[in-house]
């Protein structure tokens, strides 16, 4: 089983998760388009270092402006005739100060949602219309548990966002051929969360060490882990799986 | 005709959305217990509700109409009914989607529609919240209640009795978005004493005011403490 013949694109391609999605993507065969606001450039020429022919390009996009989106996918449709799978992995974290309600300016609260939410929505409303005509479509969501403590507004109601996109999509476009499935992760070892660890002058081993003990398994869920079961998803011809939403978190949520 | 069990003479309390037939008959309600109301929407209101909801009550209302998206309009208005009314006790968001938004379904997307119910139930849920809370916060006591949609959770919505008629992607993104948020927010108000819960209303929402009521007396009074940052789904 593999993705040849199919094209995905990933939003947050250049995060610690986004770099892994694509190059198990890539490694099954699909083409890749890289979106990010970041320059992705060299991450494609290592992905494509590894093939004879290229399969991955870049998508360089700011997602919450819609104007934006609109441009990268008919690139995309110009280039490649448009996204068979789509992996909705972009967030900000955010806001960085003043993250708790009701200090939280609305000015920080528009700018986080509109990434974490309306960029994902923009993305998958765009991407429909090519699925449905091509009967076949994929639309995968990086969520978050919604019980996560310590979450800001903006961040948490986005992704709680993609729990009513994955079961709406299920239930209205799995006989159209486009399956949606919704990963609600957690404790997951990203270079972001070293450098996090890093930054408040831990020992990024030790950092990591506590986190590993803190959750049920043992260990933080690395981004090939994170990669692999999207894949997973992907590869899937089951319609009746259409709508899953999956608690990665390596139990975490369990134990507070 | 389900009655409101506990006691909530003389408290003041908004209703944002208070337009809609929930709205009307929360008020109604409200009101037979001597509750003041704040009713806030979008549009004036349409059925000469001071009139039609008082009645013989003595409580005090005050109407007022609110700009979508804006932060000063929310503020200003929320103000002005605390000028009014005094400190807030309670605020029940309960914004519905309007008629135009019923004609749409699973063959009519666009992110233009989107980035407008976006403002007008997401952001503005937000706003009314935080022009509101402040007040809460001065005396360490509140409750705030958002009304959604069981949809967030199930995907359904195509079928009469929905929210949107039709059902629509905008209303299950919506409806589980507010769900995340009002956790969120509760996470940060509820060890400040104030009390964040929900509702979420089923299909044939209308033809099921008494299990909203029931809801909303439950979420209002103490019992509130043993639940925080739940949701009381209607089915």
């Amino acid at each position: 089983m593999d993705l040849q013949g199919r094209v995905s694109l990933v939003t947050g391609a250049a995060g610690g998760i986004g770099v892994k999605i694509c190059e198990k993507f890539a490694s099954l065969g699909s083409f890749v388009y890289l979106c990010d606001i970041k320059d992705t450039t060299e991450i494609v020429n290592s992905i494509n270092s590894k093939y004879q022919k290229p399969r991955a390009a870049t998508a360089k996009c700011d997602i919450s402006n819609k104007d934006d989106v609109k441009a990268m996918y008919r690139h995309i449709s110009e280039k490649s005739g448009g996204v068979d799978i789509l992996i909705n992995n972009a967030a900000v974290y955010g806001p960085k100060e003043k993250r708790h309600f009701p200090e939280i300016s609305v000015d920080d609260f528009i700018k986080t949602i509109q990434i974490d939410l309306s960029g994902a929505v923009y993305c998958t409303l765009l991407a429909i219309p090519h699925m449905r005509q091509k009967g076949w479509g994929r639309i995968i969501f990086s969520a978050a548990p919604m019980s996560s403590s310590g979450i800001p507004s903006p961040y948490l109601a986005g992704k709680a966002g993609f729990i009513g996109l994955t079961k709406y999509i299920s239930k209205n476009y799995t006989q159209d051929g486009i399956l949606s499935f919704a990963l609600a992760l957690r404790h997951v070892d990203t270079p972001l969360i070293r450098k996090v660890i890093a930054s408040r002058g831990h020992s990024v081993e030790d950092g990591i060490d506590t986190m590993n003990k803190k959750s049920l398994t043992g260990k933080m869920i690395s981004p090939e882990e994170i990669a692999e079961i999207y894949a997973h998803f992907s590869l899937t011809s089951l319609p009746d799986l259409s709508g899953t939403v999956v608690l990665a978190d390596g139990g975490i949520t369990y134990l507070r | 005709m389900q009655e409101l069990m506990h006691d909530y003479k003389g408290k003041n309390c908004i209703i944002f959305g208070a337009n809609s037939i929930v709205g009307m008959e929360l008020s109604k309600f409200l009101s037979q217990k001597e509750v003041n109301l704040g009713l806030i929407d979008l549009e004036s209101h349409k059925h000469n509700m001071l009139n039609e909801i008082n009645g013989n009550s003595e409580s005090r209302i005050v109407n007022k109409t609110v700009s979508s998206g804006n932060e000063d309009s929310f503020k200003n208005v929320v103000d002005n009914i605390v000028n009014d009314l005094g400190s807030v006790d309670y605020l029940i968001c309960n914004f519905y989607l309007e008629e135009e938004m019923r004609k749409y379904n699973s063959n009519d997307i666009s992110v233009d529609t989107w980035d407008k119910i976006f403002e007008k139930w997401i952001l503005n849920y937000f706003l009314v919240a935080r022009a509101t809370v402040p007040y809460m916060l001065q005396k360490n006591s509140g409750k705030l209640v958002y009304m959604n949609t069981t949809t967030g959770y199930t995907g359904e919505g195509e079928g009469e009795g929905y929210l949107t008629g039709n059902g629509s992607i905008y209303e299950n993104a919506c409806s589980s978005a507010i769900t995340g948020m009002m956790t969120s927010i509760g996470r940060d108000i509820i060890p400040k004493g104030i009390s964040v819960n929900g509702i979420a209303l089923g299909p044939n929402y209308m033809n099921d005011m008494e299990r909203i009521l029931w809801a909303v007396d439950f979420w209002l009074s103490g019992l509130c403490e043993y639940a925080p940052a739940q949701i009381l789904r209607l089915y």
